[in-house]
């Protein structure tokens, strides 16, 4: 899961003349001690993770088993309170409609409890009757992607479509490194500098979790960028649902669907850290 | 092996054939038996037909354990501190209403924790807690008892978890967690550790005296 080797730089992203713009303008070399040597071309994407509201459904095996097991359960248990008083009832009641009924031969409750076992259980059951559980699976949600609802049994990942130079792609929300600050403080602001989001998340941990390098195409190489780090967040959602904006570029993808919309060298770096369990 | 080989000289008269059948099956066995020979002790019966008599035995390959005295009061293990690139001791919490649930996420969190290599310096369990939920009666202003649900707590203490490895270790627990189940990770204090014993009031009591 931790990427322990560079990746050999593979592919090429689009053009991006803004971003060797501003890198001519705003590099300079960091002073400040215990900080690594980062150049401005430096980007932070954080890959914020909508996790799992259900659990997953079970699949036949997994179904099968679980009968079995709770058969099994079943069968060896023992009764419970409960079950015990609704067979003394049962009891009680066969005997008092018996013919040769002697209500001094019982023992002396004082006064007859009123609520019978059986009763009790009619009560719990109306309860029941009256509860509605939502729905684990709304087809409808499901298909709308920029719903952080749908999919409730699966994780998902935050797609936001950001201009790379000259063509908008699908990306992990990302801004530039600037000097001064730690890249899990860039992934933040990358998060906060969202249009019309206000996401809560909490980020797990400092550590970076994935690397992607690659080299910008040879017209544009001046000799201070050659391309760019691209060192990734993870972050989880909190709770909360924040308001849907119809117009936002926002995806909510499960990992399945995350190949539709990153490119191909893109993808093959993010989806080895984003668990699909 | 020495009455095997008293009753073959014994009877070496009477059955001469079927004896010297009989003697290289138990000349082989000696070869096989040897070793065992040599650890018993003076008081254990052998059984010297089988070739593979004391086949099982694996309680003398135990290292020694000094014997536990019961007075031994529990000693806290150390509580280690954080470094930089690591946290100290720490304390996952998983709790919930259903017993089942709770125990098996805390046993997946061990077994992870054993194939990651963090490792686990102890699991516990928590007395559990009741709560009861009282409900206004319809007709009145009482409030009558209408359930009691018991909280159950485990916890599995991990002795020191890298920092570069949290990430992934939370973002896997969080997305196995089950529903109706809390977790919390929380450093591990002396507090904590105290807490899990009982109250003595005689003893503090006593104690109280003796120091006026």
């Amino acid at each position: 899961m931790q990427q322990k080797k560079m990746a050999a730089p593979c592919g090429r992203m689009a053009s991006r003349p803004l971003l060797q713009f501003l890198s001519r303008f705003s590099r300079s070399p960091v002073g400040n001690t215990g900080f690594r040597q980062f150049s401005s071309a430096t980007v932070c994407p954080v890959c914020l993770q909508r996790l799992p509201v259900i659990s997953a459904d079970c699949s036949p095996i997994e179904q099968q088993f679980k009968q079995m097991l709770h058969q099994i359960e079943l069968e060896k248990s023992v009764l419970s309170d409960h079950e015990l008083r609704l067979l003394e009832d049962a009891e009680k009641m066969s005997r008092k409609q018996a013919d040769d009924y002697d209500s001094d031969e019982e023992d002396s409750h004082g006064d007859k409890e009123i609520m019978m076992a059986q009763d009790l259980e009619d009560i719990w059951e109306q309860k029941m009757k009256n509860f509605q559980p939502a729905l684990r699976v709304r087809a409808d949600v499901d298909k709308d992607l920029t719903s952080a609802e749908r999919c409730l049994a699966d994780s998902l990942v935050l797609l936001a479509e950001q201009e790379v130079g000259d063509e908008k792609l699908w990306l992990l929300p990302q801004t530039r490194w600037q000097e001064g600050e730690t890249l899990r403080q860039t992934a933040e602001r990358a998060l906060t500098s969202l249009p019309a989001a206000g996401f809560k998340a909490t980020f797990l941990g400092n550590a970076p979790c994935g690397v992607y390098k690659y080299k910008l195409p040879k017209a544009i190489r001046t000799e201070n960028s050659i391309g760019t780090k691209v060192f990734f967040f993870k972050a989880i959602l909190a709770d909360g649902a924040p308001p849907k904006t119809k117009k936002a570029p926002f995806l909510w993808v499960k990992k399945s669907e995350l190949q539709k919309y990153l490119k191909p060298a893109y993808m093959m770096k993010v989806e080895r850290f984003i668990l699909d369990l | 092996m020495n009455p095997v080989f008293r009753k073959v000289q014994a009877s070496v008269a009477q059955q001469a054939l079927l004896l010297n059948k009989a003697l290289t099956p138990c000349r082989a066995a000696p070869s096989i038996q040897h070793p065992v020979w040599c650890t018993h002790s003076v008081n254990e019966r052998q059984y010297k037909g089988m070739p593979t008599h004391g086949i099982g035995r694996w309680k003398y390959l135990l290292p020694k354990q000094a014997p536990r005295k019961k007075k031994d009061k529990h000693q806290m293990k150390r509580i280690m501190s954080a470094t930089d690139t690591a946290y100290g001791t720490l304390n996952v919490n998983v709790s919930g209403y259903d017993m089942t649930v709770v125990e098996h996420y805390s046993q997946y969190i061990h077994n992870f924790c054993n194939r990651l290599g963090i490792k686990v310096a102890d699991s516990y369990a928590l007395p559990r807690k009741s709560t009861e939920v009282m409900l206004m009666q319809e007709q009145g202003t009482k409030t009558y008892v209408d359930a009691v649900l018991k909280t159950h707590h485990r916890v599995v203490q991990l002795s020191t978890l890298n920092a570069a490895l949290c990430p992934v270790f939370m973002d896997v627990l969080l997305k196995n967690q089950p529903e109706g189940v809390q977790l919390s990770v929380t450093e591990h204090t002396e507090a904590d550790f105290q807490a899990r014993f009982k109250a003595r009031p005689e003893l503090e009591g006593l104690i109280a005296q003796m120091n006026q």
